[in-house]
């Protein structure tokens, strides 16, 4: 292990740090208002599965100091929607028990979260170093200045997933991707949003500005009941 | 009590009844009454249920409305005519609805100009396209006939005003029932019938239907029931008054040793021989994609005789589009027009003298129904001609023309029970009035679609209705009605209620095709199920070119030519027609009689005079359809009605083992993956299955016992095990999308904003799994299934078949062969693919994991 190890669908850094990335609560309530009624789930089950987490990790007996979630914890643009506001709280609550501090980076959906951080006391940043790791939501590039002092790079953002195709059967699976990027190493985080798996890297246009390049030769790690390495991208097409 | 009309009225019977204003405009434009009319003007004057059938341009709309036309200028001519609907005109088509305005509105002038006066009777058109300013004349004067389409019927019973309008109307016609009565719009249409019923308790139905079996079924679909008695209905068969000529033709002596160029060209030929020698001719094709394919080759090998004068009219084509090609057909302007299905209803297209069908029609109902839009007028001669592509097309079709002849028509399947649909009225229902649970109930009990309908399915459709499927916290944003336990009551629930109703029903799903582009080019339309299979470099095939795979993004699909590698992935056509079981049968039953006289050694001349007299072919055509059977029957073995014969064969890859089970799509659908459910829970792996209409097969990289997986397949269990083995499939994923939209769990206009398909699309497999985790058995899900296996596939049918397996009336024979058997060879090339999904999630990704470290090596690390 060089400083990381994916746990699940999350990272954990420096044996006392655990990221997570995109869980976009109150993805249900923005998908009601478009007129699709779909029942809440989402929450409880993000629940469910970070017990599993903290419990392997209490198992290892590592302490996680710091939790930094990747950015897009909640779903909506600008205003706070009810759903958001009461989950979110009960999401951050949940991860204090678990840790003793909470970092946000801002990822595109976050504009409004002012409120809810001040409200728990949680840092809210563009991006996040620790050592010369850089954490960074990666919808967009920052400075220059910020990639030279990094290298190592972890993004969210992407949702990727991976469709694994034999003969006509298809199925998506959540996963991380490993490549480059200007010659520093670019981790991408799958999503924590459980409502879906995510976007194909196979075969979907991606939208990060860090991933507008070629990426055959980037990792796949896909996470189930455990992570399984698959190679290469190009092995995969 | 559904009774047949016998016997006709006489011309003076009917002559009695007529205001003299009437008749003298009826003698005046007729000589006589036309059979139909005979038979129907009476009893639709004496308010009596009525379901006439009878071919095109047989006069049957004015047999339904002469009786209305006498009622309403009798009244206004003794100035007793009132302001409301007297009667409502429903039609599947809004193009139709159009005719039939001019249609009403021609003699009511003609007659005002007889009598010398005004008499004020009012005719409307109310469709989704009418406007506001329309809509609210029609409330201040509302119209004596009202000609609407199902689902702007179901809109108007829920307005408050218009609802006043249609109390106490006289009668209610049913145009093209038989376009209604076998899908959804149909059921949905019957519940719509019964809530006008409410409202004008005595009022008179009249169907209009082409040709239709079984009859008795439709009149009941017609009419419904009071409480628990059927209503009354007559039913008036004058199907067969129109004279048929009707050829099936090979374009070429022999259909084996012709080469594919040789067979194109012989094909284009023979189509432009019949077009020449006629005056306008309709094409009927099976596919929008080969209408312009057709319309395409013509232009390009007879740039003479193709130019402005050819016309393609489809569903996919704009409405513009279309209503020219109407009007010049009508205007006499078009030599050729080629459809795929849009043109089968009874729009005016003016005069066709004949009708080609490219391939098999699929069904005898449907063959009749297109080749009857030639000679419109009663006493022409519709002249069809089938121009058959393959041995199996032509003995199809040749079985088809016998039926035809001989007057036996497919029967048709009306779905039952449709809970999507449903929870539409009982909305529209919650929204027009307070009513007692009850009294819900046994309101939709008398629609013929719902006689059955179990409470315990009703209940929970109140409860999703009233959103008790959600906490009490969120139950706000889900509930559409209230129902109070107490009082039993049930009512409407939130401001935008109405609205929300008026802009999303409806039964037809929103089409879900993807656009394939190159760069910014677009190249064409694909399934978007076609989409789902495929990934990053695959290659296929679209309008003649091949494309290579690169990316999708919502509902676009980004590609690039491709011109040197061959397709990697089989396009198959998913909007093909399914072959009746009926007809299926028939071609069953000549198998075995073939089979019985190859077995008895018969000569080849007196095999061919059979063929001749029983199939009504020439002598190319018979001859053809001896080589094919005695191939068959030297090579392998004939599989009938009786016998299914499973043929074993192998290529490089796989094991195929090939059901020839002659039963017709929908049945193989339910039987292929049935039996591929039986043999692959024992194998656990997955299995590749095909389906055609003449039998299915499996294939896997392993040996399986064929034999065994359908024999332990027992008739009483076929329910479960075919919800099983559906569970994970793609079509139910899709039909699960039709059937949220439907049951207003996804709505696709909202807050003014309309939604579109790519985006149902996602949503609708995330609320699968959500809906799932409530209940496996969730009502919307429960009739996505039931809509599968149902509607979609025919499982009673294939229940029937494996019952007759079980009582050994079909046996079961196993064969090897080195090569597939001539009668397999079509349904390996065509059969539609799927997979068998036995493995789990979990396994299928530790199996693709083994592969994947097989191929780059256990070394490679992620770090």
């Amino acid at each position: 292990m060089k400083g990381y190890e994916i746990i699940d669908l999350g990272i954990l850094v420096e044996k006392n740090t655990i990221i997570f990335s995109d869980f976009h609560i109150g993805y249900e309530e923005a998908l009601n208002k478009k007129g699709i009624l779909l029942p809440k789930f989402q929450f409880k089950e993000i629940i469910t599965r970070l017990n599993k987490i903290f419990t392997e990790l209490k198992k290892r007996k590592i302490k996680i100091e710091k939790i930094v979630i990747n950015g897009d914890l909640k779903h909506e643009f600008g205003k706070i929607s009810e759903q958001e506001w009461r989950e979110t709280l009960r999401l951050l609550d949940f991860l204090l028990k678990h840790c003793k501090e909470i970092i946000f980076v801002k990822g595109n959906h976050d504009t409004v979260l002012g409120p809810i951080a001040e409200k728990r006391k949680v840092n809210i940043v563009d991006y996040f170093m620790i050592n010369d790791i850089l954490i960074i939501h990666g919808h967009k590039i920052p400075e220059k200045k910020i990639i030279e002092k990094c290298r190592t790079i972890i993004i969210g953002h992407e949702h990727p997933a991976v469709s694994l195709r034999d003969d006509a059967r298809s199925e998506k699976f959540k996963c991380f991707l490993k490549g480059k990027f200007k010659n520093k190493k670019l981790i991408v985080m799958p999503s924590f949003c459980l409502a879906a798996e995510g976007t194909d890297v196979l075969s979907e246009n991606l939208l990060s500005p860090f991933l507008k390049q070629d990426i055959s030769n980037f990792d796949v790690a896909i996470v189930a009941d455990k992570v399984y390495n698959f190679g290469k991208i190009k092995n995969l097409y | 009590m559904i009774t047949v009309k016998e016997n006709p009225n006489t011309a003076d019977e009917i002559i009695k009844l007529m205001n003299p204003l009437v008749k003298k405009w009826f003698f005046s434009r007729f000589n006589e009454f036309s059979l139909p009319q005979k038979f129907g003007i009476m009893d639709v004057h004496s308010r009596n249920n009525v379901l006439i059938s009878a071919p095109t341009g047989a006069t049957k709309t004015l047999t339904a409305f002469l009786s209305v036309l006498n009622e309403l200028v009798d009244s206004a001519e003794k100035g007793i005519l009132q302001d409301k609907v007297y009667c409502v005109y429903i039609s599947p088509l809004k193009a139709l609805n159009y005719d039939i305005e001019v249609n009403l509105k021609q003699p009511l002038k003609e007659i005002e100009e007889i009598a010398g006066k005004k008499l004020g009777i009012r005719v409307a058109v109310r469709t989704g396209d009418t406007t506001a300013s329309e809509k609210s004349k029609m409330l201040k004067k509302p119209p004596h006939i009202l000609i609407t389409t199902p689902e702007s019927l179901a809109i108007v019973l829920s307005a408050v005003k218009f609802r006043e309008l249609l109390t106490n109307a006289d009668w209610c016609i049913i145009d093209e029932i038989h376009a209604l009565a076998e899908n959804k719009r149909g059921v949905h249409l019957s519940l719509s019938l019964e809530r006008l019923q409410r409202l004008s308790e005595h009022i008179c139905r009249v169907g209009l239907s082409a040709t239709i079996s079984p009859l008795e079924e439709v009149a009941k679909f017609l009419v419904g029931y009071d409480n628990e008695k059927l209503r009354p209905c007559k039913i008036i068969n004058v199907q067969f008054i129109k004279k048929m000529d009707l050829k099936v033709l090979s374009p070429v002596p022999d259909l084996i040793n012709t080469t594919q160029d040789e067979m194109h060209y012989q094909m284009y030929s023979l189509i432009d021989k019949l077009i020449q020698d006629h005056k306008t001719t309709l094409i009927f094709t099976n596919t929008r994609a080969a209408t312009e394919r057709v319309v395409d080759h013509l232009k390009e090998k007879f740039p003479k005789n193709y130019a402005e004068n050819i016309g393609a009219h489809h569903g996919s084509l704009s409405k513009t589009h279309r209503h020219k090609i109407e009007k010049k057909l009508r205007d006499g302007e078009l030599k050729v027009v080629v459809s795929s299905t849009s043109l089968e209803l009874g729009i005016d297209i003016g005069y066709i003298d004949l009708v080609i069908l490219l391939g098999s029609p699929k069904s005898v109902a449907r063959a009749l129904q297109r080749c009857g839009r030639s000679g419109h007028k009663l006493h022409d001669i519709s002249k069809g001609r089938i121009i058959v592509l393959d041995r199996d097309d032509l003995v199809e079709c040749a079985v088809l023309l016998k039926s035809a002849i001989e007057e036996k028509i497919d029967r048709i399947h009306i779905p039952e029970n449709c809970l999507d649909v449903l929870v539409q009225h009982m909305y529209g229902i919650a929204i027009s009035e307070k009513i007692h649970i009850n009294e819900m109930f046994s309101l939709i009990k008398k629609s013929y679609c719902y006689h059955n309908l179990e409470r315990i399915d009703f209940n929970e459709l109140v409860d999703y209705l009233a959103g008790k499927y959600i906490s009490l916290e969120d139950r706000h944003i889900y509930a559409k009605i209230w129902h109070d336990e107490e009082t039993g009551m049930i009512g409407r629930r939130g401001k935008l209620a109405r609205v929300m109703y008026m802009t999303n029903i409806g039964t037809i799903p929103d089409e879900t095709f993807i656009i394939v582009k190159v760069g910014d080019q677009t190249i064409g339309k694909i399934d978007e199920a076609f989409l789902e299979k495929m990934h990053r470099g695959d290659v296929f095939v679209l309008g003649g070119s091949t494309y290579e795979f690169l990316y999708s993004k919502g509902t676009v699909a980004y590609v690039r030519a491709s011109s040197n590698r061959p397709p990697t992935i089989p396009s198959w056509v998913s909007e093909s027609l399914p072959l009746s079981f009926d007809l299926a049968v028939e071609i069953g039953k000549f198998r075995r009689y073939m089979e019985e006289r190859f077995l008895k050694k018969e000569s080849k001349q007196n095999i061919i005079k059979f063929i001749n007299e029983y199939l009504y072919v020439d002598d190319y055509a018979a001859n053809s359809i001896f080589s094919y059977f005695q191939q068959q029957y030297y090579y392998a073995e004939i599989p009938s009605v009786k016998k299914i014969v499973i043929e074993n064969y192998s290529d490089e890859t796989r094991k195929y083992y090939i059901f020839h089970s002659l039963y017709g799509r929908r049945v193989n659908d339910v039987l292929s993956r049935a039996v591929a459910f039986a043999i692959s829970r024992s194998q656990h792996h997955d299995v590749e299955i095909g389906i055609s209409d003449n039998g299915f097969f499996i294939a896997s990289e392993k040996g399986l016992n064929a034999v065994k997986g359908l024999r332990i397949l027992k008739s009483e269990k076929i329910d479960l095990v075919m919800k099983m083995a559906i569970e994970k499939t793609e079509v139910l994923k899709r039909r699960f999308r039709h059937c949220a939209t439907r049951a207003l769990m996804i709505l696709r206009n909202y807050q003014g904003k309309r939604m579109r398909v790519g985006r149902q699309q996602v949503s609708s497999m995330i609320l699968i799994s959500a809906v799932k985790r409530i209940s496996n058995d969730f009502s919307i899900l429960k009739e996505a299934r039931r809509e599968v296996l149902n509607d979609l596939m025919d499982i009673e049918k294939a229940k029937m078949v494996l019952k007759d397996i079980e009582d050994k009336k079909i046996k079961i024979k196993q064969i090897v062969t080195r090569i597939p058997s001539p009668f397999a060879l079509n349904l390996v090339m065509q059969g539609r693919m799927d997979v068998m999904r036995m493995e789990d999630k979990m396994e299928f990704l530790r199996r693709m994991h083994q592969m994947i470290l097989a191929k780059i090596g256990q070394n490679h690390k992620l770090e």
